[in-house]
């Protein structure tokens, strides 16, 4: 058989099922009752072997009989669930994760996986019941009575002998009636080797119908009715040539090329905005026609490169759960980790690049957030601390959120560190969530806490906050003293093309993404106010700082008659931006770019406009 | 005309891997089933004149999907699909109406015998 073909599907598939295996076997640690985990635990190691040794991948497959034979113990009820079960079977779930991709890499793993399998042998102790032992083949007497005698040989390469001997009996029930059997049908049917037996048949037909008609079922080598001897064996030729192949339901794209269609569809949604733009001047209807119709597949088309870039989070998700296992076991902690919304997709680079923060998060939670059992006792807590991971689709962003139910941040110390640092005044009472996040999320920031627990890992909050905002997304913060931590992420689908607002500064455009803009506005005269040297604009009662770009850009200053206003917001934060005139909305193609050393931190990446002139994306997050 | 036949399996590899081998061989696979409920439905809904059903699968398992579909058409033409070490259950399946059975790993040309001898 062509195995390559069915290679990729395999693999897929095997992911799914070490996911559940692995997610099963921590159910299965402190399920109260683990009959589910366990049938869940059983079924999917039992398709794993059944794939794997259907493509020939051996080591694989008798990896998961051990722990199949094993699970089927605990099934029955021979074996109890000790937490010495739970750490083998996850040592052979590592080993067959391994084990599964060396095999599709066609390479062999026989003896990474043989002191797993030993180990898994160890823990299931001997069989409850040797395997029954092939019964001798020919030694069984020849049943006495009436109707015709039949004897029956299967051919050597008979599956599961016991079964297809018992379904020959059936098959003979066919021409009439069966008096007995011999070796009994009980043996005969626990048998594990081909074998020959006897029986003896009431009919109407005549010997010869019955030797045609037994011949004619499956795995019969030989047949002998009445005083005939039953003729020797002859080898068997099976396998017929292989049929052509058929193409396979999926293909697999190398992610460079889906990187360069989302390129490329990129490059045509700017050059839509032109031809746009040029077919509008030349005001031709059955141009204007034309181009509308092209725009509306380019449309179409971007749809669907970015929908096949899409992904559920599941793949980056379903790693965590060892994670939090292995984590809090380290120091101690006793944590229910939850996932919720494994099936919301986010765009490929996207969700890679959300791996990283995610574990600090999870981690910083665990070091942090979640008490240890006596703490959660004093303070009236159950003694096992819950951590939630989940993806929320809220139109066109997803929402991570990770949440504890532990002490929370301690905002005073965060406070009193933020004072000592400088980076609070000393007369603010007391930290909103909106504030406490600027502070534990500026470079460098800890409190005494941190310094032994992370700071060795050499990644903080500030680390989550500019990732996430790299990815256009944004972050929020929300904890209360006992009850716990919220962390949530708000990002966008997909990360190459946003929409944004363009805007004017001198001669320059620079471009806006609309995640944070809420509103534009004209700037009249009598919006715009000084208060304590610090320009604000005044909208509808409230008043927001106002920016100017042209400062913000180091041009130098200058009065336009009409200047316009764009609003941003960043969690209760917002600010009027002030440019020289706004152009309208786009979508833009992200090009991500390294920065010149001591360019401001101001722009998250350029792109090109319609008109072929590139302008530099504003990180709006990063001003407010 | 073409037989036509449903596949239940849980595992897709494993339901690609044996419409491959049956559509090959001219067999119209009409509809796929990934637990032994939706295979019962399909059933009710496709009548083919050949099922393959998998042993262990979520929510109903194989056997106990034999005995619905059997109890709804007692003519209908199963054939198991079974791993190996599972003698027991493969007994049971044919009691509970199962005509025939094919074990895995799955070997195009004794899947296609099996396949005759249940449509005869």
């Amino acid at each position: 058989m062509d195995v390559t073909k069915y290679a990729e599907l395999f693999l897929t598939e095997s992911r799914e099922h070490l996911s559940a295996i692995n997610d099963a076997l921590l159910t299965l640690e402190r399920a109260d009752d683990p009959g589910d985990a366990v049938s869940a635990l059983f079924r999917a190691v039992h398709t794993l072997k059944g794939m794997s040794a259907t493509l020939g991948y051996t080591a694989v497959a008798s990896l998961a009989h051990e722990m199949e034979s094993l699970l089927d113990r605990v099934r029955r009820g021979e074996h109890s669930v000790t937490p010495e079960t739970v750490d083998v079977l996850l040592a052979g779930a590592d080993a067959l994760e391994s084990s599964v991709e060396r095999a599709v890499a066609g390479e062999s793993s026989e003896t990474d996986v043989a002191p797993v399998i030993e180990r898994l042998r160890a823990v299931a102790g001997p069989a409850a019941a040797p395997a029954p032992v092939a019964p001798a083949a020919k030694r069984f007497p020849i049943p006495a009575g009436p109707g015709i005698l039949v004897r029956v040989r299967q051919a050597p390469e008979t599956d599961m002998p016991g079964v297809r001997a018992f379904l020959l009996l059936q098959h003979a029930k066919g021409v009439g009636t069966v008096l007995a059997v011999s070796p009994s049908v009980e043996t005969l049917q626990a048998a594990t080797a081909p074998q020959e037996f006897a029986f003896r048949i009431k009919t109407d037909a005549t010997p010869d119908a019955v030797a045609a008609h037994m011949r004619r079922a499956a795995d019969v080598a030989a047949v002998a009715v009445g005083d005939e001897q039953i003729a020797p064996a002859k080898p068997v030729v099976d396998e017929k040539p292989g049929a052509p192949a058929k193409a396979s339901r999926s293909v697999r794209v190398d992610v460079t090329r889906l990187d360069g269609l989302m390129n490329l569809v990129g490059e045509l949604v700017i050059a839509r905005g032109r031809l746009a733009q040029l077919a509008g001047r030349a005001e031709l209807a059955a141009l204007d026609e034309a181009v509308g119709q092209t725009g509306r597949l380019i449309g179409d088309l971007q749809n669907e490169i970015v929908a096949a870039r899409l992904v559920p989070v599941s793949q980056v998700f379903d790693r965590f759960p060892r994670l939090v296992r292995d984590a809090s076991r380290a120091i101690g902690k006793d944590v229910d980790f939850r996932i919720e919304g494994k099936d919301i997709e986010l765009d490929r680079s996207l969700l890679e690049e959300l791996g990283d923060p995610l574990v600090h998060l999870l981690r910083n939670a665990i070091d942090h957030g979640i008490e240890a059992p006596d703490g959660r006792a004093a303070a009236g807590k159950p003694a096992r601390g819950r951590l939630t991971l989940s993806a929320t689709r809220d139109r066109s962003a997803v929402l991570v959120r990770v949440e504890d139910d532990g002490r929370g941040v301690d905002r005073e110390r965060v406070r009193v560190q933020a004072v000592a640092q400088g980076i609070v005044d000393a007369s603010k009472p007391e930290l909103s969530d909106e504030e406490l996040l600027r502070v534990i999320a500026r470079p460098g920031f800890s409190t005494a806490d941190r310094v032994t627990d992370l700071s060795g890992r050499g990644v903080g909050i500030d680390a989550v906050t500019t990732r996430v905002r790299q990815l256009g997304g944004t972050v929020q913060l929300t904890t209360a003293p006992g009850e716990g931590t919220t962390w949530t992420l708000r990002l966008p689908l997909t990360l190459a093309i946003v929409r944004a607002l363009l805007a004017k500064v001198a001669h320059e455009t620079y471009a806006l993404p609309l995640t944070h803009v809420i509103e534009t506005l004209d700037l009249t005269p009598g919006a715009r106010q000084t208060i304590r040297g610090q320009e604000v604009i005044v909208l509808r009662g409230d008043v927001l700082p106002l920016l100017r770009l042209r400062a913000l850009v180091d041009l130098p200053h200058e009065e336009v008659p009409l200047p316009q206003v764009a609003i941003i917001a960043r969690g209760d934060r917002r600010a009027g931006v002030m440019v020289d005139e706004l152009i309208g909305q786009q979508e833009i193609v992200v090009k991500q770019f390294e920065p010149v050393r001591d360019a401001l931190p101001l722009f998250s990446g350029a792109t090109i406009l319609a008109d072929g002139a590139p302008a530099l994306i504003v990180d709006v997050g990063s001003l407010l | 005309m073409s037989h036509s036949v449903l596949i239940c399996d849980d595992a897709i590899f494993m339901r690609t891997m044996v419409a491959d081998i049956l559509s090959q061989a001219g067999f119209d696979v009409v509809g796929e089933a990934e637990t032994g409920m939706q295979a019962v439905e399909k059933y009710k809904q496709l009548r083919p004149d050949l099922v393959t059903m998998d042993i262990v699968m979520p929510d109903m398992g194989g056997i106990d999907a034999v005995r619905e579909i059997t109890k709804f058409d007692p003519d209908a033409k199963i054939l198991m699909c079974s791993a190996m070490g599972q003698q027991a259950l493969v007994v049971e399946a044919i009691q509970a109406g199962a005509k025939d059975f094919v074990v895995k790993p799955f070997q195009p040309s004794r899947v296609l015998e099996a396949v005759q001898r249940v449509l005869g």
